[in-house]
């Protein structure tokens, strides 16, 4: 648990003093200056249009990883909720929810989000929305299951008979047993988030030019992949090291977590 | 029996939820549909006239569900209608765009399935070794690329830098290599995992020792216990990966510039041509829909006392 | 005043409870004894609401059960408290969720008799022994000043003596706040003793039912018979005789 808060505050930190330690600014044109080879003055080299890529990759991050977050927080929280719903509002919310759980997790979540983003119209706004109405289910599902399992629990009934509110009972008894499962899959929905910001940027329906958002980014050095090759490689490297490292974090609360129950 | 009512049930349950998401989404897109199909049909400057007249006949006037009973209806009987943009229509051109990707999924399957295996077998051996540690490396750090970031990867080296290899295109069978060897490197490391936790987790179960000490031998231990427990996941897994592989075929198709679906998708998106897009996606719902209920079936059969896979 | 009123049980086919009735007014004390397996558990369910009936009602004072805010002694003591929080705040949540003033001279003094030290609440529930645990339950149960507590074999983690205490205590704070006690026990010596009337649940029916006194002078069935031999013979009884 502890390494997925210190992770996310490390990544928190690169998105918000990212920006702050840029030597240059991200969208500057400079066209005498353009697809520049590394130097002093361009560490990573520059662009198209003569923009430093080491600040773009600085600034995105900010776009990349704090969009993610927010997806993926928004995700967590609206999944919780429906399980929470599945789980305590009777048999009929149960099927309901988890009828559209179902649908929702019957298409592959990054095409899904393709499509409505696409739909949408491209913006950040309609990222943000396909994103996270692709992204809660799993989330839902857990809650649901531990959920199920937890109305039946002792001290549960002591609760339900000292007449405590659900939403007291959702806070005090359900969230401190959900935190740890919801904690693992919310390092895996934070990879995804990541992932599917850079493909739709990628694709040209998310964060729009000339925000630096490293998917975006990739589309652009793709053109000059011939001239200027290493321009293709720092955002895509600045991906991979960012889900790698959460998906590691989550590995290693998950292990923990299944060696903690196998003790109990 | 009734498990398989009530299976089919909830898959017919979730196609009408699919269709009804995607019936929403297309009425909430911005602009006009009426005004789409207008143009669409008479490629110039439309009056305001013809407009309303398509949205009478469309449907669109009445309010949302009506329009979506007489969307649904062709649907239904399996017309796809016409694209919006070219008047053509949708399914001549669907089947053109499968003939294309289906090639590419297989063979990015059988890349996937064929790395996989021996490395989770090699892996699992000596668990905690180097050659595990290196095969859970391996597979992390692919999980983790972003398949189009691969793809570019490989035509920087292939086909850029060393000339070996076509990149765009789908002229000739050599155009298929780098296409589905970006998608099987990818299902590969993540089916590795999966192959990995799955046989570690049916050789950690608690009578195995019992066994052993009673000196059956691991030969049978591994054919009788251990294969079918390891089974389960593997089934289960082999739905996650047919997402996984739709999703990357999109982004693949994208890169290399190979006319499936994915492409097909992505262009009808740009083009705001809606018929091509609910094709591909009630397509794909029926796809998904098939496949998990199949999986589900198959789990009735592997063990019965799967009743409910939410239970 | 709670009606039980010929209700069943079933439990997949079977039933585990079959046309049970009493009633149980206010300060009084009804055990209900019986093998293990024979349903005395699933009746306090049942009571509380827990589980469906198939067949039967039961009613406090006319209404459901649970708007008495009745409170369950559990028979796992452990279980009745979230891992995760001090037991002190698990005790304080039926005052918390009934928004009522807490009493701390009541909790003082329910901490004495149950030989709790007030520190032992700062733990959490795998902190704290077995036996405490059931004291502690106790405690929480008896908090709030119910009108009806359940207790599903309150005692069967104690020993003699403290056993002995935690009897008296519940007979007097019963006796002072007038609550209607229904009590689980294997313990017919604590039943007898401390019972108004006994009933002998087997097989998921009343076997025997009886003011405790003629129980245990005259038992009308062989399995109240039984068992009262095999007190004697443990001499559990003495005290009462
Ligand atoms: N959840 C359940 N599902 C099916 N049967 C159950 C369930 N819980 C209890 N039973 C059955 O109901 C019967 C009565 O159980 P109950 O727990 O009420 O017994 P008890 O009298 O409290 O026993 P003990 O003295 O051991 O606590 C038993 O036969 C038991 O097997
Ligand atoms: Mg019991």
């Amino acid at each position: 648990m502890r390494s997925v808060i210190v992770l996310a505050g490390v990544f928190v930190a690169l998105a918000v003093c990212g920006p702050l330690v840029a030597p240059h600014d991200p969208t500057a044109i400079n066209i005498a200056q353009r697809l520049s080879p590394p130097g002093p003055d361009w560490i990573l080299g520059t662009d198209a249009l003569g923009r430093d890529i080491l600040s773009r990759l600085l600034h995105g991050a900010r776009w990349s990883l704090g969009l993610a977050f927010l997806i993926s927080v928004i995700g967590l929280c609206m999944g919780t909720l429906m399980g929470l719903l599945a789980a305590q509002g009777g048999k009929l919310a149960d099927w309901i929810v988890m009828r559209t759980t179902d649908t929702f997790l019957a298409f592959p979540d990054l095409v899904a989000a393709v499509v409505i983003a696409g739909v949408l119209g491209a913006g950040t706004g309609s990222l943000i929305f396909a994103l996270t109405v692709t992204g809660w289910m799993r989330y839902a599902r857990v809650v649901r299951g531990i959920g199920l399992s937890l109305q039946t629990r002792g001290y549960v009934v002591q609760a339900k008979l000292a007449g405590l509110s659900p939403l007291a009972i959702a806070r005090w008894h359900y969230l401190p047993a959900l935190m740890p499962s919801l904690t693992v899959v919310w390092t895996g929905m934070f990879a995804r988030a990541i992932l599917g910001i850079s493909a739709l940027g990628f694709l040209g329906f998310g964060v729009q030019p000339p925000m630096p958002e490293w998917g975006t980014m990739l589309l652009d050095a793709r053109i000059h992949m011939r001239s200027t090759p290493l321009q293709m490689i720092w955002p895509g490297l600045a991906v991979v090291i960012c889900v790698l490292a959460i998906n590691l974090a989550g590995d290693a609360l998950r292990d923990r977590l299944a060696g903690q129950e196998e003790q109990a | 029996m009734r498990v398989i009512l009530s299976l089919l049930l909830r898959a017919a349950v979730v196609l009408a939820g699919t269709a009804l998401a995607t019936f929403t989404l297309l009425w909430h897109a911005p602009g006009d549909p009426a005004l789409a199909i207008a143009l669409a049909r008479f490629r110039s400057v439309v009056p305001d006239a013809v407009i309303e007249q398509v949205r009478v006949e469309a449907g669109f006037d009445a309010g949302f569900w009506p329009a979506f009973l007489s969307w649904l209806g062709p649907i239904l009987l399996g017309d796809f209608g016409q694209s919006s943009v070219t008047g053509r229509d949708v399914w001549p051109e669907l089947v053109t765009a499968m003939s294309y990707t289906f090639p590419l999924a297989l063979s990015g399957l059988a890349i996937g399935v064929a790395l996989s295996i021996p490395l989770a077998l090699l892996a699992t051996r000596h668990p905690g070794g180097w050659l595990d540690r290196f095969a859970v490396a391996l597979a992390s750090i692919g999980v983790a690329i972003p398949q189009f970031w691969l793809g570019l990867l490989l035509i920087l080296l292939f086909a850029v830098q060393l000339g070996w290899l076509p990149a765009m295109g789908a002229r000739t069978p050599t155009h298929l290599i780098l296409p589905a060897l970006t998608l099987g490197l990818t299902v590969s490391a993540s089916l590795t995992r999966i192959l990995r936790s799955g046989i570690l987790e049916a050789r950690g179960r608690p009578f195995l020792p019992a066994f052993r000490r009673r000196g059956v031998s691991e030969a049978h231990l591994t054919r009788n216990h251990i294969a079918p427990h390891a089974a389960i996941p593997v089934v289960t897994v082999f739905g996650l990966e047919l997402a996984f592989l739709l999703e990357g075929v999109v982004m693949v198709e994208v890169i290399f510039a190979r006319p499936g679906l994915g492409i097909f998708l992505v262009g009808a998106i740009e083009a705001r041509d809606f018929p091509k897009v609910q094709a591909v996606v009630i397509l794909a719902a029926l796809l998904f829909v098939t496949v998990n209920l199949l999986i589900d079936l198959l789990y009735q059969v592997i063990d019965p006392r799967i009743g409910d896979r939410d239970a | 005043m709670l009606t039980v009123d010929g209700i069943s049980v079933a439990r997949g086919r079977t039933d585990v409870l079959r046309d049970i009735s009493f009633t149980l007014a206010p300060g009084r004390t009804l055990a209900v004894v019986g093998e293990s397996g024979a349903g005395k558990s699933t009746l306090i369910a049942a009571v509380l609401g827990l589980v469906a009936l198939s067949k039967g009602d039961i009613t406090w004072m006319n209404r459901p059960v649970r708007h008495c805010r009745p409170a369950l002694v559990m028979q796992e003591p452990r279980s009745a408290f979230n891992p995760a929080l001090t037991l002190h705040r698990s005790v304080m949540e039926p005052l918390r969720a009934g928004r009522l003033p807490g009493d701390p001279v009541r909790l003082t003094r329910l901490c004495d008799g149950l030989e709790l030290l007030p520190d032992l609440l700062e733990r959490r529930p795998s902190e704290v022994s077995i036996g405490q645990a059931q004291r502690i339950g106790i405690l929480r149960a008896l908090i709030a000043t119910p009108p009806l507590v359940l207790f599903d074999e309150p005692l069967s983690a104690l020993d003699a003596v403290t056993q002995k205490h935690t009897a008296r205590l519940i007979a007097d704070l019963q006796r002072e706040e007038g609550f209607a006690a229904l009590i689980v026990t294997h313990d017919l010596g604590y039943a007898a003793a401390y019972a108004d009337e006994i009933a002998v649940l087997q097989a998921g029916q009343i076997a025997e039912m009886g003011p405790a006194q003629d129980f245990v002078t005259s038992p009308k069935t062989a399995y109240g018979l039984t068992l009262r031999e095999a007190a004697f013979a443990l001499g559990a009884l003495e005290h009462v005789a």
